[in-house]
């Protein structure tokens, strides 16, 4: 082999902590801990990167990191059983010990946001990234100004992180917005998609906007916030796509001239206006 | 320069095998391809393009990433010697320059190591060329529409050109000159062999497709993504993906496991963006789930996003797209196409 770093070998992880985050059991979030020191002194990353989770015998997937790095030693996945990989992730137990490759990508833009408000807008359990980047500002507060989070599931069972939801919510120092599709019996927060409830909160257009969800969420949330105001080069998005390599090679995650392995997952609004069909 | 008889061209390559694994076009089956040889009568000289590119050389259509057990994961070991190919022309020696750009320069990300690809690197940075002229090109190669001609020297370490009974074979990078010092039993090259290579040379040339001047492509490309083009340019498209697995310069590829409990290998295979399945998601989502969608993918990587990432174009005109599609889809024509396209919805952009 050359004298290069070989990408393509996963560093390999113990499965620490299992979290099943709804009662029919799809979400599941792991706590991934270093086997050895020398990965874990090696590993730095930002809120919004991803990386390939390796079992080996079936292969890979890319999941955002979701825990921040302020979080030193673990490493957070919150995972939905979808398809193989994801099947055989959910057999896990802890003590297991599986891959990952990373971290790739790029995150989201913490230092412009310093001295900013701040609005977070997440769907579903793409809220994993959303996740790792609000832990990040918290833990370091005085950095950044307001803070607002919108955060819609289509019913209550279907929000990850539910235990931190409540702690933040009990924070001065955090707005959150909490949405599900449709009334249901003993939720007393809000109801509606997250585009209406953007609209309704109305936030701040001087502020910096993160999104991150589904692509039809993403879709139909963008023109809101371009309504209310908010500069093009001020929202941040973060896409995902089919990928196998997670290093511009292997050509499946390409949008437009970029992929979004190496020039994402990451992108302004004003990168992505001119990428037919980004999302 | 030096000169080799042919029939002394054996003593050449096992001189050259002594040192390095020598590929060449060779039969593979029914088809010419190219192979690890062993002497010099493998070599088929009757032929201007391999039926396969010479990709597969440095980037496998198979290729073991690792193997793992409950050992660990080992990676393939690097072969001893370094690689030489003998007999490759133009179209395929720049198509290598290209690769190199996303598997070994790592173009877009040049500070990190992370992004170079081990796997290439080990074969091709040490590589010998043997860039062969080409006196006849084929009537599907358009090498000249890509500012290549049958006798460029781009990429070669070694620039040979075959004069009927003799190689005459000329260093150009610096390892090919410092080869060719070392190798003594070859004849003198006279004035008389020189101007039968200017000969060939033009020759050669007739041979060519008058020139399309493909500069202007890439600005047109930035404004017919949304146009019906592609429904046009797509419609007799099969999704077959043959174009893709023969272009020397496609690199799209899958990785994926083939073992049993705890012990198997990590492999990548050459994939491709005709394949509906490239680009599904798990969840059902597949953003390029329809064939239009996918022609479009692969002709603007070619002439555009390439462009955009590397400041050229992914393709040499070697013409192996426009010998084996099964439906005529010729990219000749389709450049012609969009050069000549008249834009319906993006006049003004």
């Amino acid at each position: 082999m050359c004298n290069c770093e070989n990408t393509y070998i996963p560093i390999l992880m113990k499965v620490e902590k299992i979290l099943i985050d709804n009662p029919d059991r799809s979400l599941r979030t792991y706590d991934l801990s270093f086997v050895n020191e020398e990965d874990r002194k090696k590993f730095t990353y930002m809120p919004g990167q991803f990386c390939e989770f390796s079992i080996l015998g079936k292969g890979e997937s890319p999941f955002g990191i979701a825990s921040s790095p302020t979080e030193e030693g673990i490493l957070k996945f919150t995972v939905s059983r979808t398809g193989s990989v994801t099947n055989e992730i959910h057999y896990l137990q802890e003590g297991d010990i599986v891959g990952i490759r990373g971290p790739m990508g790029n995150w989201y833009p913490l230092e412009k946001l310093k001295g900013q408000d701040v609005v977070i807008i997440g769907g579903g359990f793409a809220f994993t990234t959303l996740r790792s980047m609000i832990v990040y500002m918290l833990e370091n507060r005085d950095d950044y100004g307001k803070i607002t989070v919108i955060y819609g599931a289509r019913n209550p069972d279907l929000f990850i992180y539910k235990d931190e939801l409540k702690e933040w919510d009990k924070r001065d120092d955090v707005i959150l917005h909490l949405t599900v599709d449709k009334p249901i019996k003993g939720w007393n927060k809000l109801c509606g998609f997250v585009p209406t409830i953007t609209k309704d909160v109305k936030p701040d257009p001087t502020s910096w906007c993160i999104v991150c969800g589904p692509p039809i969420m993403i879709k139909f949330t963008l023109p809101v916030l371009l309504e209310i105001g908010f500069a093009h080069d001020k929202i941040y998005t973060s896409l995902e796509r089919r990928m196998k390599c997670g290093i511009g090679k292997c050509g499946r995650c390409g949008i437009g001239s970029k992929y979004v392995c190496i020039d994402g997952p990451v992108f302004s609004y004003e990168e992505l206006k001119n990428i037919p069909d980004a999302f | 320069m030096v000169k080799i008889k042919k029939t002394g061209l054996n003593e050449f390559i096992e001189f050259l095998i002594n040192d390095y694994d020598v590929y060449s076009p060779a039969d593979v089956g029914k088809k010419i391809a190219y192979k690890k040889i062993h002497s010099a009568f493998e070599i088929r000289h009757d032929i201007t393009n391999t039926h396969l590119s010479p990709k597969d050389i440095f980037f496998p259509q198979s290729e073991v990433l690792f193997q793992y057990s409950e050992d660990g994961m080992k990676v393939p070991e690097k072969n001893e010697k370094p690689i030489a190919v003998w007999g490759m022309r133009n179209c395929d020696t720049s198509s290598l320059l290209m690769l190199n750009k996303v598997f070994g320069d790592a173009h877009q990300m040049p500070d990190k190591d992370m992004y170079k690809d081990p796997y290439w690197k080990m074969k091709y940075d040490n590589c010998l060329i043997f860039n062969q002229a080409c006196n006849e090109p084929l009537s599907t190669c358009f090498c000249n529409w890509f500012d290549g001609n049958p006798f460029a020297k781009k990429g070669a370490d070694v620039f040979v050109v075959d004069t009927g009974d003799h190689f005459i074979l000329e260093g150009i990078s610096d390892k090919g000159k410092v080869f060719l010092t070392e190798y003594k039993t070859g004849e003198k090259v006279t004035k008389d062999d020189e101007e039968k290579i200017a000969e060939l040379k033009k020759t050669a040339e007739s041979y060519l497709p008058d020139v399309v001047n493909t500069k202007p492509l890439f600005a047109k490309m930035n404004k017919i993504w949304d146009e019906p083009i592609w429904e046009e340019l797509s419609a007799k498209c099969i999704n077959c993906g043959a174009c893709t697995f023969v272009c020397p310069t496609c690199h799209c590829f899958d990785v994926s496991d083939e073992g049993k409990g705890k012990k198997g290998k990590r492999i990548r295979l050459w994939d491709s963006c005709m394949f509906q399945l490239f680009t599904r998601e798990a969840s059902g989502h597949n953003p390029r789930g329809l064939s239009t969608q996918r022609v479009r993918q692969r002709i603007m990587h070619k002439y555009n996003y390439f462009m955009d990432n590397y400041e050229q174009y992914l393709c040499t005109g070697c013409g192996r797209c426009v010998q084996v599609c099964p439906v005529n889809l010729d990219i000749r024509e389709v450049i012609k196409q969009v050069l000549d396209y008249k834009l319906v919805k993006n006049e003004d952009k």
